[in-house]
């Protein structure tokens, strides 16, 4: 009786896994369609036509902020990299205003490179852009006219109005906030949320 | 397969002749289908065939004599000697049917195919009493096993965390930790050890739902079973040999062979959450054994509060059925079994953070940001996961007292994980696995007076598949797993006082992974030299790697136990494990949002090995009743998950944590008192203490309980009789073991830029926990028994940080909490 028993255990587990031995198809990629790769800053000087453009970028995953890839390949742009703790200096004129837009990216598949910006419009009540500052004695940012703003009339901060006065140099840090408690306030910690994009570069006035 | 299992439940399901001996009230007969041709009716020419017959008690194997053994349709009957034996003459060729009948049992029929002259042994069951041991042992419950203590909930405190979950039911058990997200996930740390170094045996197969994330709490509803167990280490080949941590085990239990309809339905009314839970279970059984088992479970739970605020998006519900349909005879027993578990929870909003800037603020608030209005509502961020088990289970005894099972097991997890996110992809999943695990077993138990043993052999198939249509990079990539192996326990007892446990397990895993890889990290950790081979396509500054990973590995428990003095016991029990490296540990790739940290597998990890020894003295009896519980644990190659730097992206600060291996140590001791005073009063303690050590970094492990002690006075008042409670003092120390994981960002703060510590490593301060159980019944209310329960949960309000719930970077623990609990046995 034992024999039989295991005749039969063994033959209904070879059954079972020739049953379920078949290989497995092979797996999709998938191309994350929210993700941030590049952030790009257009600075235009009031009464000028032309404007500077700054773009951070990082390359999928940036593992310990050291690598050298080369990463310039992207065209017609006069920007300077931020590739971890690299810095990005913005140069300004004294006592002059600026027009900044922000615009946010997707260049992970380089032919199909998303513009984040326009969903970040489309959803404006959750999202809010603000820029925290170190002391700059005589530079300010504030919202400009043609600003997006959400249900409750609060600017979006996506374009902004830079105002500069004598020479000065300072750190500024941007985020991209997601859900924020708060549309409004001085600090970061005012705003809540979680930070979607978080980029820092120095503002020199000269 | 399908054939062979259509035959058996063909078989079963056919209802037998209700029995008219009239000693034998309780039980039936199987029988096989009978023919209704007479075999006079046949037309065969050969008519010179005999039948010598044997008819033996089936249980003890002794001759019976005196049985009348008849043809069916034929005048014919004859006698069994005193040996039990007996000729049947003159026969023609043809199927004869035969009924054997004897004093005090009843009429067994059976048919018997004559090609020729043949002898056959007939068993029956005899033995009225002996039958009733056998149904009595059957229904009893077994020790997990001979020597390693098995730890119980009993049913008061089963129904007492109905309410709850698996890990918080296990927590009130020495020894045992939740490691936690929140209030609603939790799953069980056994002497440090969880996930996948846990085994979670449910009616006789281990639970496969994703167990890798802290954040994973087992997929089972605790009250779809009668019984809830553990043995503190891998005491249970038969199950798992992986699991050096313990196995919990899950059992429901088998109805009697009666007439009978009986159920139990539980209503459970909370404060905290504003929760409402039915949970009810009926089981329909027949004099044939046949039974119907059906269960159900609906839980809702809004927001819970911790003493000064609400934890905004906590609420969570769940929807589960168990159902069994199967047939129980005294030598052979048919289960079929379909359960669906499904839980929607909800995770704390304000835990959805970008980057660690985020969780600094989180940190240094001591309030979560978004705090709302209590609400029903589960939104974004949550969890809803489902488990669906189709099970088939046989069982089949011998005369020699074998018993032979074999178990086909198909379980379907699918974990849903919900974040914040934005466009068009707000509404799907982050991660959306579904994995598919077919098992079957088959084991044969041989059980003697003083010896038994148990073989088995097993196979597994699990697939496991990462919807590509979340947009979101896999976390865990697409697999096969097959586990094919075999186990041979065995147990000794001398003189029923010295136990001897020796087990083996042995197990062929085959994975086949396929896996993307993004560039940047294949030439980080430069895996071309060793991965290079394997990469079948590149796509999207991405390389698919599929690669096949074989472990062998074998387990083995040696365990002896003695009553040295009477009432008094002391065993030792020796577990060496190999566990294989988890999927997740091997392959993680992605970002946490609840701690903000990137993590990452090592595909080239190694089985971790692991010894454990565990020590009980036990004393049962008396007024006075301990356990003295120390253990020693070591592992080689131990798998942990370590930062290792930080990430800076334009999305901000990332720490990067890394599952690497190393030599661990982990000891402890559990102990359990108790003290009856007098027949009102007893009093309960418990305490556990446990340090886990880096044997070459010489640092403290993450993520180890704190030490606890439980103190309880259980009372009741000779005056009501149908009244006891309890109080329930739970003290948890400051864990000051762990490892500095801390580390520096910079922020704007005050118009300047300054360097702040990121402190996630240091444990909150121990806390205080007071709990009250008050219970009365039961009464009788028509044919049925009420009992109803008041119990208080942090009846003083305490606030306090549990350092092992993961929340504890945003929110204090749960606030006060009544329940009120009626009970119905129908």
């Amino acid at each position: 009786m034992l024999k039989n028993l295991f005749k039969h255990s063994i033959l209904i587990i070879s059954v079972f896994l020739l049953a379920i031995s078949c290989d497995k198809g092979e797996p999709a990629v998938v191309h994350e369609h929210e993700v941030f790769t590049r952030v790009v800053l257009e600075v235009k000087k009031d009464g000028e036509a032309n404007y500077k453009k700054y773009t951070f970028e990082v390359e999928g995953h940036d593992e310990h902020g050291d690598h050298d890839d080369d990463h310039d390949d992207h065209g017609d742009e006069d920007h300077d990299d931020d590739h971890g703790d690299e810095h990005t200096e913005v140069e300004l004129d004294t006592n002059s205003t600026y027009h900044v837009s922000i615009f946010f990216y997707n260049d992970s598949d380089p032919d199909n490179i998303e513009d984040i910006t326009l969903e970040i419009i489309e959803e404006a009540d959750v999202h809010q852009v603000f820029y925290e500052m170190t002391e700059i004695p005589g530079f300010s940012i504030a919202a400009a006219s043609d600003d997006t703003k959400d249900s409750n009339g609060n600017p979006l901060f996506l374009k902004t109005k830079w105002t500069t006065t004598s020479e000065t140099s300072g750190d500024v840090v941007a985020y991209l906030i997601h859900e924020a408690t708060s549309k409004t306030g001085s600090t970061r910690a005012d705003f809540g949320g979680a930070t979607d994009v978080q980029i820092e570069f120095e503002v020199h006035v000269e | 397969m399908l054939h062979f299992i259509g035959k058996i439940i063909g078989n079963f399901f056919y209802r037998p002749k209700k029995c008219n001996c009239p000693s034998c009230s309780k039980l039936t007969k199987s029988v096989a289908g009978i023919s209704l041709l007479a075999t006079g009716l046949l037309f065969s020419q050969d008519c010179n065939l005999s039948l010598k017959g044997k008819v033996i008690d089936l249980h003890d194997n002794t001759p019976l004599e005196g049985a009348l053994i008849s043809i069916v349709g034929m005048n014919e009957n004859v006698l069994s000697n005193a040996s039990g034996e007996f000729l049947i003459r003159n026969q023609c060729k043809g199927k004869l049917n035969l009924k054997i009948s004897h004093v005090s049992c009843e009429d067994y029929l059976t048919e018997f195919n004559l090609k020729k002259s043949s002898s056959k042994n007939f068993f029956m069951e005899h033995h009225i009493e002996s039958l009733e041991e056998i149904i009595v042992s059957e229904n009893k419950l077994k020790d997990l096993s001979t020597t390693a203590n098995s730890y119980s909930l009993s049913q008061l405190e089963k129904d007492r965390f109905s309410s709850g979950n698996l890990a918080t039911a296990l927590g009130s058990i020495s020894g045992v930790s939740n490691l936690s997200t929140g209030n609603s996930l939790a799953k069980p740390v056994i002497h440090g050890m969880y996930g996948s170094r846990l085994g979670i045996v449910y009616d006789g197969v281990v639970l496969e739902n994703q167990q890798w994330g802290l954040d994973h709490a087992p997929n089972v509803d605790l009250n779809a079973f009668n019984n809830i167990r553990l043995i503190k280490g891998a005491g249970l080949l038969k199950y798992t040999g992986d699991t050096p941590g313990g196995v919990i085990v899950l059992e429901s239990s088998t109805p009697k062979i009666s007439d009978s309809l009986y159920g139990k339905t539980i209503i459970n009314g909370m404060s905290n959450g504003r929760g409402l839970n039915i949970i009810s279970s009926w089981t329909k059984s027949f004099e044939s054994g046949i039974y119907f088992k059906a269960q159900g479970t609906i839980k809702n739970n809004g927001d819970y509060s911790t003493p000064n605020y609400i934890l905004s998006n906590t609420g969570n519900n769940e929807k589960n059925v168990n159902l069994t349909i199967g047939r129980n005879k005294i030598l052979k027993k048919l289960k079929i079994n379909f359960s669906y578990f499904s839980q929607e929870i909800g995770i704390l909003r304000s835990s959805h953070i970008g980057n660690v800037s985020d969780l600094l603020r989180a940190i240094q608030s001591n309030k979560p940001f978004v705090i709302n209005p209590f609400s029903y509502e589960i939104n974004f961020p949550k969890q809803f996961n489902r488990h669906y088990t189709s099970s088939i289970e046989y069982s089949a005894r011998n005369s020699s007292n074998g018993k032979w099972v074999v178990k086909y097991n198909w379980q379907k997890n699918n974990r849903k994980e919900y974040d914040i996110r934005i466009g068009s992809n707000k509404y799907n999943p982050a991660i959306d696995l579904s994995l598919n695990t077919h098992n079957l077993v088959s084991n044969y138990e041989w059980t003697k007076p003083n010896v038994s043993y148990d073989f088995g052999l097993f196979s597994q198939f699990q697939d496991n598949y990462s919807n590509p249509d979340t947009g979101i990079k896999r976390l865990i990539p697409d697999y096969v797993k097959v586990r094919l192996g075999t186990f041979f326990t065995a147990s000794y007892s001398i003189n029923n006082l010295t136990d001897f446990n020796f087990g083996f397990r042995f197990e062929h895993i085959n994975n086949l992974v396929q896996k993307f890889y993004s560039n940047s990290r294949w030439n980080d950790e430069n895996y071309e030299k060793d991965l290079g081979p394997y990469v079948i396509k590149e796509i999207l500054s991405q390389k698919l790697v599929k690669r096949r990973i074989i472990f062998n590995n074998p387990s083995i428990n040696f365990g002896v136990k003695s009553g040295i003095i009477p009432s008094h016991e002391v065993s030792l029990n020796f577990f060496y494990t190999q566990r294989a490296p988890d999927i997740a540990e091997m392959f993680s790739d992605g970002l946490h949002h609840a701690i903000a940290s990137i993590e990452y597998g090592d595909p080239f990890l190694k089985s971790e090995i692991i010894n454990k020894f565990v020590l009980n003295f036990e004393k049962k009896e008396g007024n006075f009743q301990y356990n003295l519980n120390p253990y020693f644990t070591t592992g080689k190659n131990y798998i942990v998950i370590e930062p290792v730097g930080v990430e800076q992206s334009i999305r901000g600060a990332f720490p990067v944590w890394e599952f690497r291996s190393i030599s661990s140590s982990l000891k402890g001791f559990d102990i359990d008192l108790s003290y009856k005073f007098n027949k009102n009063i007893t009093y309960k303690n418990n305490t556990s203490w446990i340090e886990g050590v880096d044997k070459n970094t010489k640092t403290p492990m993450i993520n180890i309980p704190p030490l606890t002690t439980n103190n309880q006075i259980q009372f009741s008042i000779s005056k009501w009789k149908y009244f006891f409670g309890s109080i329930t003092s739970k003290y948890v120390f400051n864990q000051n073991q762990f490892p500095d994981n801390n580390f520096y960002i910079t922020i704007i703060e005050n118009g300047s830029k300054v360097e702040k510590l990121v402190d996630i490593s240091t444990p909150p301060n121990g806390y205080h926990d007071l709990g009250i159980d008050l219970n009365w019944g039961p009464y009788k209310l028509f044919s049925n028994k009420i009992s109803f329960s008041l119990t208080f949960d942090n009846i003083l309000n305490a606030n306090y940080r549990n350092y092992l719930n993961r929340m504890r970077f945003y929110n204090d623990e749960l606030g006060r909490n009544i329940m009120i609990q009626i009970k119905i046995n129908h």
